[in-house]
């Protein structure tokens, strides 16, 4: 664990024998890659979200500082109401998520079931559509006078109020963020030793019982991690509420206070500090919760979770929750896919016509958009695993003083909603000019990028981490002990074991990146620098709009889901190679 | 392979960045990508040496964005319609005055002028606000069109009316104000409850709202004139119609302070009020009433002509002044009262007409007694008109102050606070007479 | 505690195409301690799994007492089973584990308390039984891992590699352990391992297995003496074999080496086959030709402390021979021609 501190720094000649001693401490290359790391988090997380905040601790009238408006805050019924709102819609986002993935990841984890693949990659999609996109898409499906409703109304007399105020968010947010669920519980049911459930069947237990006494409690680790991803993002999120017009919530009160025109009400700020808090509490709840029951994974003698066969009944009710539920979370898709061939949908269960046209319109507008995504997206994801990989040693293989404030900082990202990030920088950059352009860097492209690559950190931090816990540490002696430097080692040895890891840790950042809105739209500061999103959210603007920006939205998903797909195969692939030579 | 990775990142960047044109006119606007589209390309073909760079915000974001980035101003000019936006820039000194060269533009448009008095800010198109609906929406449930605002506040509309808060919106802003203007401030913000009991939802933008008439989400909505022409050009089974009382308020355009490139900017705005640059108003994409009489006589059969037609918009004269002094506070009454509390006044409202209902047939005059107190308890207001345009009152919901010593009594959270527990208990006990009145 | 014995009738069962148990039959009787021997690989696991109702389900019949249980659940089988990781529940306390499997069968709660601290008194660690199980060292939980098997009372206990997984002077002492537990019990016990030593010092009768086939059955001392092939010759302990043939001279048969050297075979000895199986302690080395001897020359030696062991080239192979040291003896050094003196009454032919 402490080699490297001492390791000698390259030993070659330059600017640091030149100037005076003092100035140039005794630091090794990993040192001043934390270094750096530190003063990029500090500069394009802390600084910025600070100047948002401040405005919070802030007199209206005076400039003073007071805590008088948190005191406001909470004697304002309204925003005692718009928190339990938030609480009240994370929560319950959590519990229909896990209605969701709960029996996707149990089925293709615990039993022989063909196309578990496709089901794992299909689950991942709807964490790739722009959320305000999901919003519209299932107004149209699940609407007070969507597809699902005319048609019961016609048949059976009466309609089921899926979409209405905290219910649309709630069904909105599920079924957008639960593949950070079904992704985690996966893994960790993989990982469960197959002796444990054998040693529970053994002593006479099955079924339900099993599951719920052994199975789940075993994979609580990654379920609640998984879980408490979807309790922040949904406490956060912005656009959903916004798009299905609940303002009751911590965050669109926040966004309208801060957003109106003219208006001086610290109040928008007051909430942004508390979204924050909030969310970095529940995180740390979490992690609380998590201490100590990491539990072992494959153990010694035995082998990942058994696969069961399964009768061809039980296989027929398999097939049909499963079929059942991804109709439920690809229905976004499925509205967007109908909208972009459909010529006009109103009030009908489905299009009048179809036309190739949206695709078309879409084709001839969105050239720079899709470039821009796939530029802004590709910066903010490599960058991501490159930080998440440098950051993921520092922790686990170093004691450089700090490390964990790193990771703490870097996880921080989170717990900070995207509109807060924006204004932070507009404030932050405004007033520093680009190097060698006359312009200054809040309005420059690469802004977006390094907004979106600190909003999208935390993913690949956890993925590089990860993987990095997965290689042994005696690979890395064995290297050494050859003669390889350290450089050579995390060169060598260490990143490419790693590979599988932060490519999945690529694939998130990217995915989610690709589909951002929420701080993008602050920092776009012309339409050629726009991404995807931001194309769909202009196209959504207008009457004859809708079509191509389904058509755009349609393209997003195809883009990013192929990109998906592919990594996942590679990642298989890796997987095997690895454990070749282990196989039981 | 790095190379190539960083000549790729180099060469879009150059290409994402622009081409540093010499004539580059960035323009900050509320309106969408149809309406600019067709402007800029007819703009650049007449003026080849400028490139319009057009940055779409919502009108309160494009506002934010330019007093956020006041210090070291990239914008040329703000076009948005709400000229309440462009009150609130020119009173942070944030709009320049400059010269505009036209011909044949009057000086009003129906009872609104048609220019800042000051200079700062020009209208180049006419809109104004109307109901719009949807054909198949209304059939399905047996409704008529509503053609008055006090036809949406209808038992028969309960549930099936839409609008954008005026908070979100400065065009629906300008509505708001204009009802409150040509009712007088106690009957226009009772009708407004009164329909605002009918919303289905408030929707948090403009387009909102003929979005959800479009898609059939709710049968009718309070939209601007342009949404409801645009919807109806593009297919979709709606139409659209003025009411009686409403404001034609011109969509309005001006140069920002410091422009990087301000002779571009009033090239561009010299160019909208030429004919060329009018007509292309007429576009069914955009379809915006021309401030340009003549131009008018190559408008579509049907398309309203404000300075031959003097019912549209011509009702109510506009106080620019009134509407701006309480610009803030309005917005914040319309939230606490309606966008906040919508479930529980329309819940109110609903009982209020059920009861009515229940009795229309019936003469109990304790039962119509106890309506009309649960009437008055939606319509209360928290304060009165000579309280709204109070500058100290007012000044609580505005911006800046520009020394520390600018002190005022109250915070907005204080005040919005008193005001929420004075409409939530009145909407309570509202519901609560009205459903004891139907049940006698 | 009820004990049953276990038929195996013609076993047969396959991991896809691959036949890993090859028509297995075997007879296990009430309250006997057996073991399964066998190389990995060898399916010795497989079969116990089988008998526990994991993996694959087999063809043919696993009778536990007079039923057969192939095909059934295993949570149907009263069958106690302890895994080679232990699979001690990291989510719940050691009193937990223990109970879990009778608050399963539904056994009132004052009843399970009593049962568990009885359990965990068998295993002597009572004063554990709040702990979590990732506090406790290997040893521990393997005495949990068994307390909380045979706290259920099953009619069969099965141990998976119970051993393996503890380190060397522990496993001394938990087979000794393990062997008072089962007497104490009485319970028909198999116990699955690839190290002889284990098999050897606790088990009443062993199956030797290869290649999903029982090689042998019998004790252990049988198995050592009287292998039936020469895998078993060769699994259990070292073994010289040396090639030739049985000529026979009125009553009197001698084994003739491939170099032609011949040793008399004694009256006991049966067996027909062309090997001859030679146990290292049974030959010793002399300076000069006798009865039953084999000239050779030694090719190395190793101390072993009790013993020095020599290879020797004789008979046409390379044979090893272990000498008892004793302090001041002179070692045969490397190169030295040599004469092997065999004791013939332990040889076996094959």
């Amino acid at each position: 664990m402490s080699q490297n501190a001492s390791s000698p720094a390259p030993s070659r000649a330059g600017l640091a024998d030149v100037l005076p001693r003092w100035l140039v401490p005794n630091l090794s290359g990993i040192h001043l890659v934390a270094i750096f790391i530190a003063l990029l988090l500090i500069g394009l997380l802390l600084v910025p979200v600070a100047q948002v905040m401040v405005v919070a601790f802030q007199d209206p009238a005076t400039g003073a500082a007071t805590l008088q408006n948190f005191i406001d805050f909470f004697s304002t019924a309204l925003f005692r109401e718009s928190f339990w709102n938030s609480f009240y819609v994370s929560a319950m986002s959590v519990v229909v998520a896990t209605v969701i993935a709960l029996p996707l990841a149990y089925i293709t984890t615990r039993f022989h079931f063909s196309g578990s693949i496709l089901i794992q990659s299909l689950g991942f999609i709807p964490l790739i559509m722009p959320p305000f996109v999901g919003a519209v898409a299932m107004q149209l499906i699940f609407g007070r006078n969507g597809s699902v409703n005319l048609l019961l109304r016609d048949h059976f007399g009466f309609d089921i109020p899926f979409m209405e105020g905290l219910n649309g968010v709630i069904l909105v947010q599920s079924i957008h963020y639960f593949p950070f669920i079904l992704i985690n519980l996966s893994t960790s049911l993989r990982n469960i030793d197959r002796s444990m459930e054998e040693a529970a069947q053994n002593l006479g237990s099955h079924g339900l019982r099993l599951f719920k006494r052994i199975v789940f409690p075993l994979a609580m680790p990654g379920y609640i991690a998984g879980a408490a991803l979807v309790f922040i993002k949904v406490f956060d999120d912005l656009g959903t509420p916004l798009l299905l017009n609940v303002n009751n919530m911590l965050a669109p009160q926040a966004f309208l206070r801060i957003s109106s025109i003219g208006i001086s009400d610290p109040m928008g700020y007051v909430i942004s500090v508390i979204l924050v808090v909030f969310s970095i509490l529940s995180l740390w709840t979490s992690f609380l919760f998590m201490r100590g029951k990491d539990y072992a994974t494959v153990q010694k003698g035995g082998g990942g979770m058994a696969k069961r066969v399964l009768k061809p009944a039980e296989k027929a009710v398999a097939y049909g929750v499963v079929i059942f539920i991804l109709l439920l979370v690809l229905s976004p898709h499925i509205g967007l896919l109908l909208l972009s061939f459909g010529t006009i949908w109103s009030y009908a269960p489905l299009p009048d016509a179809y036309t190739l046209q949206n695709y078309v319109t879409m084709w001839e507008g969105s050239k720079t958009f899709i470039l821009n995504t796939v530029l802004y997206a590709g910066i903010a994801a490599t960058l991501d695993v490159i930080i998440g990989t440098a950051i993921a040693y520092i922790v686990l293989r170093t004691n450089i003083f700090g490390r964990k404030a790193l990771d703490y900082l870097a996880t921080a990202a989170l717990a900070v909603p995207g509109v807060v990030l924006g204004i932070g920088y507009l404030r932050t950059f405004h007033g520093i000019d680009v190097p060698f352009a006359d312009k200054p860097m809040a309005s420059w492209w690469v802004i977006i990028a390094l907004a979106l690559m600190i909003r999208r950190l935390p993913y690949a931090l956890r993925a590089c981490t990860a993987a990095l816990q997965q290689v042994s540490h005696a690979l890395e002696e064995a290297a050494e002990s050859l003669g390889a430097t350290k450089r050579r080692t995390i060169q060598k040895i260490v990143v490419p074991l790693m590979t599988g890891g932060i490519l999945a840790g690529f694939v998130t950042s990217f995915a989610t990146a690709a589909v951002e809105l929420s701080a993008t739209i602050m920092l776009v500061s012309s339409n050629n620098d726009a991404p995807l999103a931001y194309g769909i959210y202009l196209f959504m603007q207008t009457p004859s709009g809708r079509g191509a920006g389904a058509a755009l939205g349609i393209v997003a998903v195809i883009v990013v889901a192929v990109g998906t797909i592919a990594s996942q195969i590679i990642i298989e692939r890796d997987k095997k190679l690895k454990s070749s030579g282990g196989e039981h | 392979m790095k190379k190539t990775l960083f000549a790729t990142i180099a060469a879009t960047a150059l290409l994402a960045s622009g081409a540093l044109a010499e004539g580059k006119v960035t323009v900050i606007t509320s309106f969408p990508d149809s309406m600019t589209g067709p402007i800029e390309a007819a703009f650049e073909a007449a003026h080849p040496q400028y490139d319009l760079e057009v940055l779409n915000k919502k009108t309160s974001a494009g506002v934010k964005y330019i007093q956020e980035t006041a210090g070291d101003n990239t914008s040329d000019i703000f076009w948005a319609s709400a000229p309440d936006a462009f009150e609130v820039l020119k009173s942070d000194g944030l709009l320049a005055g400059v010269t505009i060269r036209s011909e044949g533009i009057p000086e009003r448009i129906g009872a609104y002028p048609l220019n800042d008095p000051d200079g700062k800010y020009f209208g180049f198109a006419g809109a104004g606000y109307g109901i719009m609906w949807n054909e198949r929406y209304l059939k399905a449930n047996g409704l008529e069109p509503a053609r008055e605002w006090q036809d949406l506040a209808k038992a028969e509309y309960h549930g099936h009316v839409g609008m954008s808060a005026p908070s979100r919106s400065g065009t629906t802003h300008l509505t708001v104000e204009t009802l409150l203007q040509g009712e007088g401030w106690d009957d226009g913000w009772a009708q407004w409850k009164r329909i605002a009991g009918n919303f289905a939802s408030v929707t948090e933008r403009s387009f909102g709202v003929p979005d959800g008439v479009n898609t059939g989400n709710f049968g009718l909505g309070i939209v601007i004139d342009f949404f409801g022409f645009s919807s109806k050009a593009s297919g979709f089974p709606v139409d659209f119609a003025y009411p009686t009382v409403t404001a034609l308020v011109p969509a309005n355009v001006g140069v920002v302070s410091d422009a990087p490139n301000e002779a571009g900017a009033v090239a561009f705005i010299e160019y909208l009020l030429t004919p060329e640059g009018q007509s292309v108003l007429l576009d069914p994409a955009i379809m915006r009433l021309p401030v340009n009489p003549a131009t008018y006589a190559n408008a579509p059969e049907g398309f309203p002509n404000p300075f031959e037609d003097s019912t549209i918009g011509a009702t109510v004269e506009f106080d620019v002044d009134k509407s701006g002094a309480r610009y803030n506070l309005v917005n914040s009454m319309f939230d606490v009262m309606i966008t906040y509390r919508l479930d529980d006044l329309r819940a109110a409202v609903g009982a209020i007409q059920a009861a009515e209902a229940a009795l229309a047939d019936s003469d109990n005059a304790e039962a119509k007694a106890m309506i009309d107190e649960a009437w008055a308890l939606i319509d209360a207001n928290p304060i009165d008109e000579a309280q709204s345009l109070d500058p100290e009152f007012a000044g609580i919901f505005t911006k800046k102050r520009k020394k520390a010593t600018d002190e005022v009594g109250a915070r907005q959270a204080e005040v919005e606070q008193s005001w929420d527990a004075m409409v939530v208990a009145n909407y309570a006990k509202a519901r609560e007479l009205a459903e004891k009145a139907a049940g006698m | 505690m009820k004990k049953a014995g276990i038929k195996i009738e013609n076993l047969h069962l396959s991991f896809g195409d691959t036949e890993v148990l090859k028509g297995v039959n075997l007879d296990i009787k009430p309250g006997e301690f057996f073991a399964f021997l066998g190389p990995s690989g060898s399916g010795k696991s497989t079969l116990l799994r089988a008998i526990a109702g994991f993996g694959p389900t087999p063809s043919g019949r696993i009778m536990i007492g007079d039923r057969d249980v192939v095909g059934l659940d295993p949570w149907k089988r009263n069958v106690g089973m302890v895994f080679q990781s232990y699979a001690l529940w990291p989510h719940m306390s050691v009193r937990d584990n223990v109970g879990f499997g009778l608050k399963e069968r539904k056994v009132p709660s004052k009843e399970i308390g009593t049962k568990v601290d009885a359990a965990l008194d068998l295993v002597g660690l009572s004063h554990l039984a709040d702990r979590m199980p990732n506090q406790l060292s290997g040893g521990q939980q393997q005495r949990i891992a068994l307390a909380r098997t045979v706290v259920v009372e099953p009619e069969v206990l099965l141990l998976d590699e119970p051993l393996s997984n503890l380190d060397a002077s522990l496993r001394v002492h938990m087979r000794r352990e393990l062997l008072r537990l089962q007497r104490q019990l009485g319970l028909t016990t198999i116990f699955v391992t690839h190290d002889q030593e284990e098999a050897n010092t606790t088990c009443d009768r062993m199956a030797v297995l290869d290649r999903g086939i029982i090689q042998q059955v019998g004790s252990p001392q049988t198995l050592y003496d009287r292998p039936e092939n020469l895998f078993v010759a060769n699994f259990l302990g070292t073994a010289n074999i040396l090639e030739g043939k049985i000529e026979s001279d009125g009553p009197e048969r001698r084994f003739v080496t491939a170099t032609g050297d011949s040793l008399t075979l004694p009256g006991e000895t049966t067996g027909e086959g062309t090997n001859i199986v030679l146990r290292p302690q049974n030959i010793s080395i002399t300076r000069s030709a006798g009865r039953d001897s084999l000239p050779g020359k030694v090719r190395h030696s190793e101390f072993l402390g009790s013993q020095i062991r020599y290879l020797v080239a004789a008979g046409g192979a390379e044979m090893v021979v272990d000498q008892s040291h004793q302090a001041g003896q002179q070692r045969i050094q490397t190169g030295e021609e040599v004469h092997l003196q065999v004791n013939t009454i332990s040889a076996v032919v094959l």
